[in-house]
């Protein structure tokens, strides 16, 4: 009978050290399956910096007939400085233009070409930069920026680059060398069109 | 006899054989459990030092350049401008701070509600098309008779200038937020600048340059002596390698 007793106990005892093990072993598979899920997971906190989609609208079409001789694009490092009581602001910028030297069509006088014989004298207009508006500020990049500014200083910023520009580029040197590049263009241009004298002048 | 017994139970159990405390017994009497701790402690030190000798990968130095080299670029050409297009647009941006990751195998994406900041910035664009005549030639020109025609190769659009209307840029800003920077703004910009060039073959300019060219081509022929009757200005499609791949069969 204290046998039978000893055996159910001992019995008892093996259960509980097995539900023990099976527990372990349970909690030991949810973590591995829990590290598998993990694996991979990742959170960030962050905004899209993408533009929204906007149509292009047409302003204005225009017919022109500008000849282009001599293109400098150039680069720009523009910055303003505003004195403050305890430190500086700054805002430094990079603008980016291209000057296109040329003549316009439009300006030449009614008979710019006149033939004779087998010479052909073109009166071009004078040269000189086709478009004012030559900065493309689009492409202006930020190279650094402390306090608060507001659309004045950078509109003056544009203004500062836009003379800078036009000092670099607008020079006698450029000029020249577009003039002999048209003069160059339009002798090869009448002569591929059977004119083998051909005279160019230029409009002072 | 009652040690005989009990090992006769737990043999009916081989999978936690090991982990009876009887067996563990057994194995401390016959000095075994030690081997197999200091062998386990072995394996442990030796791991940790075959980690620590492991070759690291070389640092790489990203290198970035802060100042950037101003250029002036010459470049002597000759092209025709025959058509000029000014085109608007407004560059919007809503920047919303958004939660997003993957959890447990699941994409998330929640809108944090820290407060939203909104941007518009006009800008005006100017775009041209032209004809390259650098590579004009005897071999543009046939002529027969009176005839004559000027053999042209297609025109191509470019983006001339650009302007943003600094003073119509508005901005909504909420009070946990801070304003747009300048940097942010420029990038706006030069995104709004590709998508005014990825536009272009939706306007519809290059016809009108053909067009605009034998406008102007045309009186300067004229004045050669040519009838307007006689003159014909036609387009050739300069063939890239591409382009006549796919035209072979």
């Amino acid at each position: 009978m204290n046998s039978k007793k000893r055996n159910i106990r001992d019995f008892i005892v093996q259960l509980q050290r097995l539900g023990i093990v099976a527990g372990l072993l349970a909690v030991l598979a949810l973590g591995v399956w829990f590290c598998h899920q993990m694996k991979g997971s990742h959170v960030e906190v962050g905004a899209d910096d993408k533009i929204g989609i906007t149509p292009t609208q047409i302003q204005s079409i225009k017919a022109i007939g500008e000849w282009e001789f001599l293109s400098i694009s150039n680069e720009e490092l523009v910055d303003t400085i505003r004195k403050g009581l305890f430190k500086d602001d700054q805002l430094v910028r990079i603008y980016y233009g291209t000057l296109r030297l040329g003549i316009n069509m439009h300006q030449a006088s009614p008979h710019w070409l006149t033939v004779k014989g087998d010479t052909v004298t073109a009166l071009l207009p004078k040269v000189g930069l086709l478009d004012k508006d030559f900065i493309d500020e689009a492409r202006t990049k930020s190279f650094f920026e402390s306090g608060k500014w507001t659309a004045s200083d950078r509109e003056a910023l544009y203004r500062k680059a836009y003379r800078l520009m036009l000092r670099r580029c607008m020079t006698k040197a450029n000029l020249k060398t577009a003039q002999d590049n048209a003069e160059a263009q339009f002798t090869k241009m009448l002569r591929s069109l059977g004119y083998n004298e051909v005279i160019i002048n230029f409009e002072n | 006899m009652k040690g005989e017994k009990n090992l006769q139970i737990f043999n009916k159990l081989p999978f936690f054989y090991y982990l009876c405390p009887y067996f563990l017994n057994e194995m401390k009497r016959k000095n075994y459990f030690w081997a197999v701790l200091v062998g386990c402690g072995v394996m442990a030190a030796g791991c940790r030092q075959s980690s620590d000798t492991q070759v690291e990968a070389p640092a790489t130095y990203e290198a970035v350049d802060t100042l950037p080299m101003l250029i002036m670029q010459v470049q002597q050409c000759a092209r025709l401008y025959t058509t000029e297009v000014k085109v608007h647009k407004i560059v919007t941006h809503d920047d919303v701070i958004r939660l997003r990751g993957q959890l447990l195998k699941q994409d998330f994406n929640l809108k944090v509600p820290l407060g939203d900041r909104k941007i518009a910035i006009p800008m005006d664009a100017t775009l041209k098309a032209y004809i390259d005549f650098a590579q004009f030639s005897e071999k543009n020109v046939e002529r027969n008779g009176e005839k004559i025609t000027i053999l042209l190769p297609d025109p191509k659009v470019v983006l001339t200038s650009s302007k943003i209307d600094q003073k119509s840029i508005r901005e909504f800003v909420a009070l946990s937020r801070a304003h747009f920077s300048d940097a942010e703004m420029a990038n706006y910009e030069q995104q709004g600048r590709q998508a005014i060039i990825a536009s272009i073959p939706e306007l519809g300019i290059v016809d009108l340059a053909k067009a605009n060219a034998a406008r102007v081509l045309v009186p300067m022929l004229t004045q050669l002596g040519y009838r307007e009757e006689n003159i014909t200005i036609a387009f050739r499609k300069d063939f890239s390698p591409y382009d006549i791949r796919r035209l072979i069969e």
